[in-house]
């Protein structure tokens, strides 16, 4: 298969199933918001090390948030239930509330909740207040710029982590000029993040290592610096291979991502780098949803 | 389906406790059977027969029409459902109701919503003292639900108050608040003196600058509460009648209190101004 030139391997990216909060955070303009949402979504790219991989969502007009004002939905994906209950408070508590002016609301309806504003409120040190609205319980916390309001929970839902396409280009600069489109188109995809910096994996990984303590290094096959010494994937014009990687509430949210991330990338075609796609999988052992590239390109 | 509908034959004289007539009591009942079912007037038992004539199929719905202030507890104990009145009606109105609606259109007497644990109660017209307050010798208030009150209320409005919500369109008296334990109480009209009397937590939201505020009560200063935008955003996608509030902004002036009873309560005196 080829798409303006760019040939798609004939392979598939595997993902594995996470669970995925939202949550909606306003201040009193969107440059706040901004500095509060990097701040949380700071040293979330991947499970590997950093527990969570998180990213804004979208940006919210007043009309769409809680309090009025003006906010950024973002997600959050762990591997379990269990882990969103440690990091949510923590980088809510660490980052959204050391923000001024800033306020954090659940953006995700379920039956399963972590705690938000039920941990934090412990801050407010016996001044903190709760308050019951429209059913959903806030709290009140009392701070040195005013006031941070936090709704109590925020819901929980099975997602899917790790559905990726490798971009093979003739330079790092040309991969990641294509990238860069892509990544901004997939922005407009409801449900789904791109956690790397920028959206684009500089070093994909694969599971293992030959060292027993690491669960995950180099893609030794993709770099092209070890061509000629490894077993590689790439062909002799490919120059640098970069990774997109996303995460989604759904099979179907990543693989429209996909689908329109890639085609981005295409676009630019051989004249401007972009030689081949491909995709990271493991085998089919990591996890349950594959994501066949030529499929999800039909 | 027709609401199953109660026309009160005429005024009684006596007091008469309607807490029979709620949706889930009434449920599969046919027409014959209600009208056997005894009301407590006065110091005797009557059946409904005897005071209302009856139309409609028991259901989720019930409409009593004609009503007067001698219709007590109306509405006690309900949980699903929903009762429209006609008219006014008097004491103990949804005390201890768990869900549902009320709807009063006149007037409605003191104790409305006493001890109630959720639903949603309305009252078009005026309410009496204590609304949403505990009974004597109850150690709370109503916890959770909803009064809302388009005209205005008597006094100690939401006393001993847990949880929930109290909104009064109109004017409250005296003591609005009085040791209230948490929820929130809105005032848009004028209100008397003392409130928040004896208060360990809770928000009493006030529109106007009520007639004299206790010396136990410490002045925070006019402060922008980022509290209040949410609350009256969210008031305002809940009911359109809520939306009045969105003439005010988060800046208040802020009262802590009361400290006689070392509470952590809030009175907040709205200002009017552009809300962003």
């Amino acid at each position: 298969m080829k798409i303006n030139g760019v040939q798609i391997d004939n392979n598939f990216a595997e993902a594995f199933p996470m669970k995925a909060t939202r949550i909606i955070v306003t201040a009193m303009n969107l440059k706040w918001a901004y500095r509060a949402a990097n701040a949380l979504r700071g040293f979330a790219t991947s499970v590997i090390a950093c527990g969570v991989e998180a990213d804004i969502e979208k940006e919210l007009k007043p009309s769409e948030t809680p309090d009025g004002r003006p906010g950024l939905s973002l997600m959050i994906f762990a591997m379990s239930t269990k882990q969103l209950e440690k990091q949510v408070p923590i980088r809510v508590g660490q980052t959204v509330m050391t923000t001024a002016t800033t306020a954090c609301y659940s953006g995700m309806e379920s039956d399963t909740q972590v705690s938000m504003g039920k941990s934090l409120r412990y801050f407010g040190d016996g001044y903190q207040i709760s308050k019951i609205i429209n059913g959903k319980r806030f709290w009140r916390i009392p701070i040195m710029h005013g006031e941070f309001i936090c709704e109590e929970t925020t819901g929980v839902q099975p997602a899917i982590g790790g559905g990726n396409f490798l971009i093979l280009a003739k330079s790092a600069r040309q991969g990641l000029t294509a990238c860069e489109k892509a990544v901004d188109a997939i922005k407009k995809v409801e449900g789904v993040i791109t956690a790397f910096p920028g959206g684009v994996v500089g070093s994909g990984s694969k599971v293992g290592s030959k060292y027993p303590f690491l669960s995950a290094s180099t893609n030794e096959a993709f770099c092209p610096t070890l061509k000629g010494v490894v077993k590689t994937e790439l062909g002799p014009e490919i120059g640098s291979v970069l990774e997109i990687v996303i995460d989604g509430l759904d099979e179907a949210s990543v693989a429209k991502a996909m689908r329109i991330g890639i085609r981005e990338v295409c676009s630019y075609g051989p004249k401007n780098g972009i030689y081949r796609i491909s995709a990271g999988n493991y085998g089919g052992n990591l996890g349950p949803h594959l994501f066949y590239l030529h499929e999800i390109l039909k | 389906m027709s609401d199953l509908t109660f026309i009160l034959k005429e005024k009684p004289k006596f007091t008469l406790d309607m807490s029979p007539i709620i949706p889930e009591k009434l449920s599969g009942l046919n027409q014959t059977k209600i009208k056997k079912i005894k009301l407590i007037y006065g110091k005797e038992s009557l059946d409904v027969g005897e005071l209302f004539e009856i139309s409609g199929k028991a259901g989720e719905c019930i409409s009593i029409e004609k009503s007067c202030d001698k219709l007590i507890c109306v509405g006690k104990n309900m949980k699903k459902g929903s009762i429209t009145i006609k008219g006014n009606v008097g004491d103990l109105l949804g005390q201890s109701m768990n869900r549902g609606t009320i709807t009063v259109k006149g007037n409605a007497g003191s104790w409305v919503g006493t001890a109630m644990t959720g639903g949603e109660i309305t009252v078009i017209g005026n309410v009496g003292n204590f609304t949403g307050a505990g009974l004597p010798g109850d150690t709370f208030g109503m916890n959770r639900g909803l009064i809302h009150v388009h005209g205005n209320t008597g006094d100690r409005v939401g006393d001993q108050m847990r949880r929930g919500m109290i909104f009064v369109h109109g004017n409250a008296g005296d003591y609005c608040g009085s040791r209230m334990h948490a929820g929130t109480v809105v005032i848009l009209g004028q209100v008397g003196k003392y409130p928040g009397d004896s208060m360990r937590r809770g928000t009493i939201i006030l529109a106007k600058k009520p007639k004299h505020i206790a010396a136990t009560f410490k002045s925070c200063g006019n402060l922008k509460m980022q509290f209040l935008r949410l609350f009256f955003t969210q008031l305002s996608e809940m009911k359109t009648d809520f939306s009045v509030l969105n003439k005010f902004g988060p800046l208040t002036h802020r009262f802590l209190g009361d400290l006689s009873r070392n509470g952590k309560g809030e009175l907040l005196i709205l200002q009017a101004m552009d809300r962003r």
